[in-house]
C-alpha cells in the first residue's frame, strides 16, 4: 500500500528539507520505490540538498500544467534508481498549484511508489495546504527553540483540523550536552508541550552542514550522528521498533531523556 | 550541598524559562485567552476563593496549561497562607 507523506513545521529552518532527503534516501537504501517532492513553489531547495540540481528538465508546476509527463519530470537519485525527485517550479509562486491538483498528483505517484514524501514550505497558508492535501500522514519538524515549537503547536493544530490524522513529531538538532545543563528544552519538555507521538530525535551534528555542502545527504554518511538517526525515523516508519536509546549512542542519553532526574552541578563554582 | 545546588539552579535555568513560557503563550494560540484575560481570570478565581478561604493571597494563583493526550487543562495553583489555629 503506497504511502504519502508529508514533511512540515511552520517554522522555516528547521530541517524540513534535510529531512525529506534523508529519510526519503534512507526508504530508498532499504529497497523501496521513493518519489520525494519539493511542494515548495518559488523557493527550490530540496534538489540542492541530494545534488540533483544539475539535472532538472522540467518541473511540477510544468506537470501540473500538462507541458510534460510526470515520467518526463522525474530526476533519478545519483545513488539510488528506485529514488526519484520531483522538483519545485524556481519561477512561479505557489498560486500556480491547488490542492487538487497535489492530490492528483500525488495520487499519480501512488501508482508507481511505495512511498512519497512531500517537502512542505513554511508557513499555514496555501502552499502548506497544499502539500498535506494528499499526504496520508504528516511528520512535523521542530527544533527545541520556543519559536520553533509554537509554530509546530500551530501546525499539529492544523493537520489535525485538516482530518490527517494525528501527526509525529521529529526533534531535530538537540544539544545533548546544553540539555544536561538546563540550558536547551529536553526531549521530555518539549512532548509534554506538544502532546503528539515522537518518531525521531536526531542529534545537532556538524555533518549535515559538510553534506549539504556537497549535495550528498547525511544518511549515506555511516559517521554522521544525524545520519544515523534519520536511519533509525526511516526504519519506524516502515514499522519497525527501533529503541529510541540507539538514537544517541552516547552514555548519558537516559539520563539526559529524564532530564529532570539528572541534574549534575556543572557549573565551576564549587 | 551540589544537589540542592542545581535544584535551585534548576529553576531560572533557560530551559525551564523556555518551557514556561511556551505554556503561557499556547493558551492565547490555542484558546485566545490573552494575557489580560488571563489576569482579570486570576482576579475573579481568587475573588470566589477569598469568599470561602480568607487566607487566599491573590497575587500566587498561577494559571497554566498542562497538554494532555486527549484534551488540555487549565491548572490554577492557588496557594494558601499558612496561619496558625486559632
Amino acid at each position: 500500500m503506497p504511502r504519502v507523506i508529508t514533511i512540515t513545521s511552520g517554522k522555516g529552518g528547521v530541517g524540513k528539507t534535510t529531512t525529506t532527503a534523508n529519510l526519503g534516501t534512507a526508504l530508498a537504501m532499504s529497497g523501496a520505490k521513493v518519489a520525494v517532492v519539493d511542494a515548495d513553489i518559488g523557493l527550490r531547495n530540496l534538489d540542492v540538498v541530494m545534488g540533483l540540481e544539475n539535472r532538472i528538465v522540467y518541473d511540477l508546476v510544468d506537470v501540473i500544467e500538462g507541458r510534460c509527463r510526470l515520467r518526463q519530470a522525474l530526476i533519478k537519485d545519483k545513488h539510488f534508481p528506485d529514488l526519484c525527485l520531483l522538483p519545485a517550479a524556481q519561477t512561479r509562486d505557489k498560486d500556480a498549484v491547488s490542492s487538487d491538483d497535489m492530490i492528483a498528483l500525488t495520487n499519480q505517484l501512488r501508482a508507481e511508489f511505495d512511498y512519497v514524501l512531500v517537502d512542505s514550505p513554511a508557513g499555514i497558508e496555501s502552499g502548506f495546504r497544499n502539500a498535506i492535501a494528499g499526504a496520508d500522514e504528516v511528520l512535523i519538524v521542530t527544533t527545541p527553540e520556543v519559536s520553533a515549537v509554537r509554530d509546530a503547536d500551530r501546525i499539529i493544530g492544523l493537520v489535525e483540523a485538516f482530518e490527517k490524522g494525528h501527526p509525529r513529531l521529529v526533534l531535530n538538532r538537540i544539544k545533548a550536552r546544553m540539555v544536561s545543563r538546563g540550558e536547551m528544552m529536553s526531549i521530555e519538555d518539549v512532548l509534554q508541550i506538544l502532546a503528539i507521538d515522537l518518531i525521531g530525535v536526531v542529534p545537532d551534528d556538524e555533518a549535515i552542514i559538510t553534506s549539504t555542502n556537497r549535495g550528498e545527504v547525511a544518511v549515506l554518511d555511516r559517521s554522521s550522528r544525524a545520519g544515523r538517526a534519520f536511519a533509525d525515523i526511516a526504519r519506524r516508519l516502515m514499522g519497525e521498533e527501533v529503541p529510541f536509546a540507539a538514537l544517541d549512542e552516547q552514555p548519558g542519553f537516559m539520563e539526559r531523556f529524564f532530564g529532570i532526574f539528572s541534574r549534575r552541578p556543572h557549573g565551576s563554582e564549587r | 550541598m551540589g544537589v540542592l545546588d542545581s535544584l535551585f539552579r534548576r529553576r531560572d535555568n533557560s530551559a525551564s524559562a523556555a518551557k514556561t513560557r511556551l505554556l503561557k503563550v499556547l493558551v492565547d494560540d490555542r484558546y485566545k485567552l490573552t494575557p489580560d484575560m488571563m489576569a482579570q481570570l486570576k482576579t475573579d478565581l481568587a475573588e470566589v476563593f477569598a469568599r470561602y478561604l480568607p487566607s487566599i493571597d491573590p497575587d500566587s494563583i498561577e494559571v497554566t496549561l498542562q497538554r494532555g493526550e486527549s484534551n488540555d487543562h487549565l491548572k490554577a495553583d492557588i496557594p494558601l497562607r499558612r496561619t496558625p489555629n486559632p
